[in-house]
């Protein structure tokens, strides 16, 4: 009888982990030691993620995304930068109790990630063939053909045109968007499970940044990999996320479902941030902005970092943190107001 | 690549020309005949005057005697010198000395320097990099001929590790610590030159993407930012490789080596004219030589430079 019980349970996860997720970011805290002080970049920032799924992380310059991002890939610059808590569990296993070598191995074939300028990020004296295949030479043991036939067949996959012949071209010999289109090829080469692009599209023109983001979603079905989409437009992740995580001075502040939050944000940030994109119908007026500078992260404001640009602040805001609650509908925020909000 | 080589070298041919005419010029073009005083205290005789005036053309203008020296050139004969010695065998007794001193101090430059430049790089501010720091800053400051004379003193003559002369063979091992000496300047150069970019290169954004990669420590280092640190040290290795063909008068004249660099010094001090002008000829081709290599090895090591 006890069989039956456990037959709704989904088959597929790893023992000792039962109904992870794929990839769990778990109250995270990082600080910058600097010369000025302690900057507290993420406070306890908790995310996770399915296999097949896009999860969005949207937020200002400095509000800690690309940190969480480069924490997750174990790329941050230490010093400066320290994890002081928090756990990362990649299907289960903490990536920040694990080996150097565990970690590294986990890089590239677990989790993978693009960055914002694919030209600084692309090393500018190999060729991008070499810069794949050294992904198959090292990491597979292939021979250094094999593994250029192969980077070549990722490049195809990608568009780039005439392939076979691109392998050996160099970084700067491509235009943006097919460098951005190596960087993914590159990443793609060992089957990452878990894909984090960080802004990927925001050094391209807006036809190309469309195409970059069709083909990313596309690979995310192909190979049902889970993608986070790091990024500061909102238009962008629009189309393609599932799920949205807004973030501000280093903790999320709202997360929903994409369809709820734009129809429906339940945090004020979010509210401004959909107010100020540019609008047609509102042509000639004078365009939405939230007022104010994000907060210095030596000196985070007490109560709600937000309190100081918020239209809807009130005394209570000054004093108490509010924490991220879970209202209806499966979406969380932390607003003290999070309900009036969602209410209107 | 081969097109930029041949125009390189077809480029070559004019600045061959225009080096070699102004030192025929600076050196023959004095005014008063350089025989007439070459005796000692009696005044030379006619007949030996007018013999060498019109060995070395000194009776037809100076273009015309720049041609004559130049159809001998082409053809791969320096000349004789005043007292009649072939130049040819003068600079093949005396190059291979100076090009085996050169391989050696380059050796030393490249070798040292760059690892150097890379553990400090990658150690900033730690103890090792301090150390160097002030150990560079010390071969930087202190003159060659310190250095030189020095170690010729400590390791030649007090503790007898090397004979404090070189022999006229000058084999290798001999030239070691000389090598060192000549190198010493350009090394400090190279490991700091090598350390900024290492510093500078380590945060590069195509570092972390290596890193993201999951490549190994070693292979990040090795060779993601290694490859793109080395340009500012080839580009002082190239400038010091022509210097150092050119010889090294106070090294050489240290520890008693035969090489050009001396043999220059004698040919001016001399003021054996016909000597001083084959071998600045030689040291122009080997200048440009050398140039030409170091900029094929630029497009090698950075494909953005591209000769087209």
């Amino acid at each position: 009888m006890t069989d039956l019980l456990v037959a709704g349970e989904p088959a597929s996860q790893p023992a000792g982990a039962p109904n992870a997720h794929l990839l769990e970011v778990e109250d995270l805290r990082v600080e910058f030691r600097t010369l000025d002080g302690v900057a507290k970049v993420i406070n306890g920032v908790s995310l996770h993620l399915d296999a097949g799924e896009t999860l969005a992380v949207l937020g200002e310059s400095g509000s800690g995304k690309s940190v969480t991002a480069q924490a997750i890939m174990g790329i941050l610059d230490s010093p400066p930068a320290f994890i002081t808590g928090g756990a990362i569990r990649f299907k289960g296993n903490d990536l920040l109790k694990m080996s150097r070598e565990e970690r590294r191995l986990v890089r590239g074939e677990g989790v993978a990630m693009i960055f914002q300028d694919a030209l600084s990020a692309l090393n500018p004296v190999f060729t991008v063939g070499f810069q794949i295949a050294e992904l198959f030479r090292k990491r597979r043991g292939m021979s250094r053909a094999d593994g250029m036939r192969r980077a070549a067949e990722l490049l195809d996959r990608v568009r780039i045109p005439n392939a076979k012949g691109r392998v050996k071209a160099y970084p700067h010999e491509f235009s943006g968007g097919m460098r951005q289109r190596v960087m993914i090829a590159m990443a793609l080469a060992l089957d990452p499970e878990v894909l984090i692009a960080d802004e990927p599209t925001t050094a391209l023109d807006v036809t190309v940044q469309a195409q970059i983001m069709e083909l990313l979603a596309e690979l995310r079905r192909e190979r049902n990999m889970g993608l986070i989409l790091i990024t500061h437009d909102l238009g962008v992740v629009a189309d393609v996320a599932d799920r949205i995580s807004v973030m501000y001075a280093g903790r999320i502040v709202e997360e929903a479902g994409v369809y709820d939050l734009y129809r429906k944000p339940s945090h004020p940030y979010t509210l401004a941030l959909l107010n100020s994109i540019p609008r047609l119908d509102l042509k000639g007026q004078r365009l939405n902005t939230i007022k104010g500078l994000p907060p210095n992260l030596l000196r985070i404001p007490p109560g709600c970092p937000f309190h100081p640009r918020c239209s809807m602040a009130q005394e209570i805001c000054q004093r108490e943190l509010p924490p991220l609650r879970e209202l209806s509908g499966g979406r969380t925020s932390a607003c003290h107001f999070a309900e009036e909000l969602n209410r209107e | 690549m081969g097109r930029y080589v041949l125009r390189r070298l077809l480029q070559a041919i004019p600045v061959f020309i225009g080096t070699t005419f102004l030192i025929y010029l600076m050196v023959w073009g004095l005014p008063g005949n350089p025989f007439a005083g070459r005796c000692g205290q009696r005044p030379c005789p006619d007949a030996y005057i007018q013999r060498m005036t019109e060995k070395y053309h000194l009776n037809e203008n100076i273009i015309s005697q720049y041609f004559w020296y130049m159809s001998h050139l082409v053809r791969g004969d320096f000349g004789e010198t005043f007292t009649g010695v072939s130049v040819n065998s003068l600079l093949a007794q005396a190059f291979p000395v100076t090009l085996r001193l050169a391989i050696v101090a380059i050796a030393f430059e490249a070798l040292i320097g760059i690892v150097a430049g890379v553990v400090t790089g990658l150690r900033k501010g730690r103890f090792i990099d301090n150390l160097v720091l002030v150990s560079t800053l010390f071969l930087i400051a202190i003159p060659t001929f310190v250095t030189g004379a020095l170690l010729q003193w400590v390791l030649g003559v007090e503790w007898g590790i090397i004979k404090p002369t070189v022999s006229s063979e000058a084999r290798w091992s001999e030239l070691i610590v000389p090598g060192f000496v000549l190198a010493s300047v350009t090394m400090a150069f190279v490991t700091r030159l090598t350390r900024v970019s290492v510093v500078e290169n380590r945060r590069a954004d195509y570092v972390r993407t290596a890193v993201a990669k999951g490549l190994t420590e070693s292979r990040v280092t090795g060779v993601h930012l290694l490859r793109n640190s080395l340009i500012p040290a080839v580009t002082q290795l190239g400038l010091d490789l022509g210097g150092l063909m050119a010889g090294a008068i106070v090294t050489e004249g240290i520890f008693n080596i035969r090489g050009i660099g001396g043999m220059l010094f004698m040919a001016i001090n001399r003021q054996d004219s016909a000597l001083v002008v084959s071998i600045v000829a030689l040291l122009v081709l080997v200048y440009l030589v050398v140039n030409l290599i170091v900029d094929v090895l630029y497009a090698v090591l950075d494909p953005r430079i591209r000769y087209e």
